[in-house]
């Protein structure tokens, strides 16, 4: 009945329902955004790893963050493939490199992965299909964001790399993360000659993939148990907590943003108030009709509650569709991975809810004062 | 009756109609102000955030004492080490013009400061220079310059990021394992890619970076910070510079080391456009709130105006009361909120490092773009009033 009379009463003046409708789309939009942005960038920080195969990242103990990794004994590996659990150890090398076109121009700075091709690392159709072409000397794969300031990456383009003359043989499509402006992946052959100085031995990351079955948890905590303390074990669901509490605690953008999302909830707060208590203004002498013909303050405060839900529900899908175009043109001009999560969706929504029940809160101040002998 | 009917009507300029309505109902003026006000918030907070990402990106450059600086031609950016060989600044010496030329060693990728209190080590960004000369405008970086002298003594930034432990008082900590002496701080801050910056002389840079302290001369140069004489012409000096220097440095005035750095903060970091967006995306809702608040009191107020009209008042004359609302409803709302932001500004300012200030400038800009939303608002919702019909309203 009170969802009957709500409807009613946001049918009976289109125009003034569309204009409530507008204002909720708004504030909904404004979360979707900020909450984006929000998320954007410890996202964007994970990035390399949620395209990487792997069960257990092993990493010095004094890791840090991605591009912090520090260096581990290459030995620790093949403790850890001693272990009943694990199919294979394999180590990732990561450096930083000087890009230069033969022709001179600017010294860009450009992520070197340097992997075992063979260990099939990454989770990319691309990379698997190309993994030939890392064994060739001197020939690497280039992330295809990588910055337009590099210039074309067609395949077979001679670049120098630490002043050593590289050809690229080919592009694939990860996205290239906080590591920098550009990302290339080379064989462990490749890296070293890149990187005459550095060791293989000194390893940055290892990437641990389990045999079908085996506990990664378990496996952690045996390996926790065997591994020098020069050394630690994320789990996945770890290593994520890890790194999106560096980006969101130890650099100014959780910050940043988080104080953007708590802005975007007090307006839409204010947007949705405003709205409905318009609405119950108005229509102020039929809720006192109601009350005179012995309707209780509850049922009247209900229908105020399923109006402004009503309102909600209507302003979500348009906002959740603008806000998907939005998350677009935001991928577009800061090549990070902003997508709509089902967790976004879920968060959002409920905050949304949560949203319409404040302000409907704030305004059944007004409905009390719908006094039936004043009306008239 | 020609004569009755204008006395009717009262001097339209003595009565300030628009302040009139707007304050009539003060619930609806609350309300209004609160909506719009949040509109000038989230615009002020972010257009503070990008100026804020601007500055804080661009604080160590601006406190660069020099006015012409040698850099290799290859950087693309101020943080991105592309040293040159010191031989490559002999030609310099004989430039007419040239008061002083200091080398600035810089390194933003090998040094590793450990927490003096805890047990890990975090990339910094490490600056060296002869402790005789000066090369920051930073008065507290000049008066423990001296300090420098001493082996293994630093500078640090105690606007640091707090994980960095550069703040506490702690005299002692190590970089890249070697001990070294806490001998003074500085007031700078973070910016997107460095956590907190260490200074320190040019024998110290080279004993940590070669672990051999004595030959700071071998070490390859990131700036060469030119001083030209008092009086001098900077652009002449630079052009000089420039023909005598060999083709592998260029030299750029202090004003252009600060564009090539914002220019790529702007177009090639990854953070520059976040907040670009974020500025735009704050504005497009700012605009859209003030239409709301704007359409909505019009609409309330309907029945006042056709009154106006029945009395006989011309369109004309309610168009202008319409757009006077709206000017005033948007001054109204605007100063609580700006007040509101000095606060937000100095809260975030202090927990995410991030230089805010409320400058001149930003106060114009948002105060301007406020009123001209609310115009444009009250221009759209006017059709409103010019239809009001006298004989329907009531």
């Amino acid at each position: 009945m009170p969802l009957h009379i709500a409807w009613r009463i946001l049918m009976h003046q289109k125009g003034r329902t569309a204009l409530a409708l507008g204002g909720i789309f708004i504030a909904i939009l404004l979360i979707f955004v900020e909450l984006g942005f929000f998320i954007a960038v410890p996202r964007g920080g994970m990035l390399i790893y949620d395209h990487m195969r792997f069960d257990l990242l092993v990493s010095s103990n004094k890791y840090i963050f991605q591009a912090e990794s520090w260096q581990f004994p290459r030995a620790r590996l093949d403790e850890v493939g001693k272990n009943a659990g694990v199919a294979q150890a394999s180590p990732v090398y990561l450096g930083g490199a000087k890009w230069q076109d033969p022709g001179g121009g600017l010294r860009l700075d450009i992520a070197v992965i340097g992997f075992d091709p063979k260990a099939r690392l990454f989770a990319a159709p691309e990379v698997d299909r190309q993994l030939d072409v890392l064994d060739h000397p001197d020939t690497v794969l280039v992330d295809s964001q990588t910055r337009p300031i590099f210039g074309t990456l067609q395949p077979g383009r001679a670049v120098d790399i630490n002043g050593r003359r590289v050809t690229i043989g080919g592009q694939y499509d990860l996205g290239t993360g906080f590591l920098g402006l550009g990302v290339m992946l080379a064989n462990e052959a490749n890296f070293f000659r890149f990187f005459p100085t550095r060791r293989p031995e000194a390893v940055n990351l290892g990437l641990v993939a389990l045999k079908p079955g085996a506990d990664p948890d378990q496996v952690a905590r045996e390996l926790r148990a065997v591994l020098p303390n020069d050394t630690q074990i994320f789990t996945r669901p770890e290593l994520s907590v890890h790194e999106v509490s560096f980006w969101t605690t130890r650099t100014g953008t959780g910050l940043i943003f988080g104080s953007g999302l708590v802005v975007a909830f007090v307006v839409g707060i204010m947007v949705l108030y405003q709205t409905l208590a318009t609405q119950i203004t108005r229509q102020l002498p039929q809720f006192a009709t109601l009350k005179a013909i012995g309707y209780s303050n509850g049922f009247l405060n209900g229908i105020v509650l399923i109006e402004a839900v009503l309102v909600m529900l209507l302003a979500f899908v348009p906002a959740l569709a603008a806000a998907l175009g939005v998350y677009s043109v935001i991928r577009g001009e800061t090549l990070l991975p902003v997508n709509m999560t089902a967790a976004q969706l879920g968060a959002v929504f409920a905050t949304t809810l949560l949203m319409s029940g404040i302000s409907a809160f704030l305004s059944l101040g007004r409905l009390r004062r719908a006094d039936p002998a004043e009306i008239f | 009756m020609v004569q009755e009917a204008i006395g009717i009507v009262p001097d339209t300029r003595s009565v300030p109609l628009a302040w009139r309505n707007l304050v009539a109902n003060k619930r609806r003026l609350i309300r209004s102000s609160a909506g719009i006000g949040f509109a000038v918030l989230l615009m002020l907070v972010q257009l503070g955030f990008e100026r804020g990402f601007f500055d804080a990106s661009l604080g160590l450059v601006r406190q660069l004492d020099g006015d012409l600086f040698i850099m290799r031609a290859s950087k693309y950016r101020f943080g991105a080490e592309d040293p040159f060989p010191r031989r490559d600044l002999d030609a310099a010496r004989n430039v007419g013009g040239v008061a002083s030329l200091v080398p600035l060693y810089a390194a933003w990728q090998d040094f590793f400061w450990k927490d003096p209190v805890g047990d890990k080590s975090y990339l910094i960004q490490a600056f060296a220079f002869d402790p005789d000369q000066s090369v920051f405008l930073l008065p507290e970086v000049n008066e423990q310059r001296d300090r420098l002298k001493q082996e293994d003594s630093v500078l640090v930034d105690r606007r640091a990021r707090p994980f960095l432990g550069m703040s506490g008082d702690a005299r002692e900590t190590t970089i890249n394992g070697r001990t070294v002496h806490i001998a003074g701080s500085f007031a700078l801050g973070p910016d997107f890619m460095s956590s907190g910056t260490v200074l320190m002389s040019d024998r110290t840079f080279a004993g940590l970076l070669t672990g051999n302290r004595d030959n700071p001369a071998a070490l390859p140069i990131e700036f060469g910070v030119v001083k030209v004489q008092p009086g001098g012409d900077i652009a002449a000096v630079q052009q000089a510079l420039t023909t005598a220097l060999p083709k592998e440095v260029r030299v750029l005035s202090k004003p252009q080391l600060i564009a090539f750095e914002r220019d790529f903060q702007a177009d090639l970091s990854s953070a520059g456009p976040i907040f670009w967006m974020g500025t735009f995306v704050g504005f497009i809702v700012g605009m859209l709130i003030s239409y709301q608040v704007i359409y909505t009191d019009l609409s309330d107020q309907l029945p006042q105006y056709a009154t106006l009209k029945g009395m006989g008042y011309e369109t004309r004359y309610l168009v202008r009361i319409v757009f006077e609302q709206a000017a005033l409803s948007a001054i109204i709302a605007f100063v609580p909120a700006w007040l509101l932001c000095l606060l937000v500004y100095y809260v975030i300012g202090v927990l995410a490092l991030l230089p805010l200030h409320m400058t001149l400038a930003l106060t114009l800009l948002s105060l301007a773009l406020t009123i001209g939303m609310c115009l444009l608002a009250a221009g759209l919702a006017i059709r409103r009033v010019i239809a009001a019909d006298p004989a329907e309203v009531f």
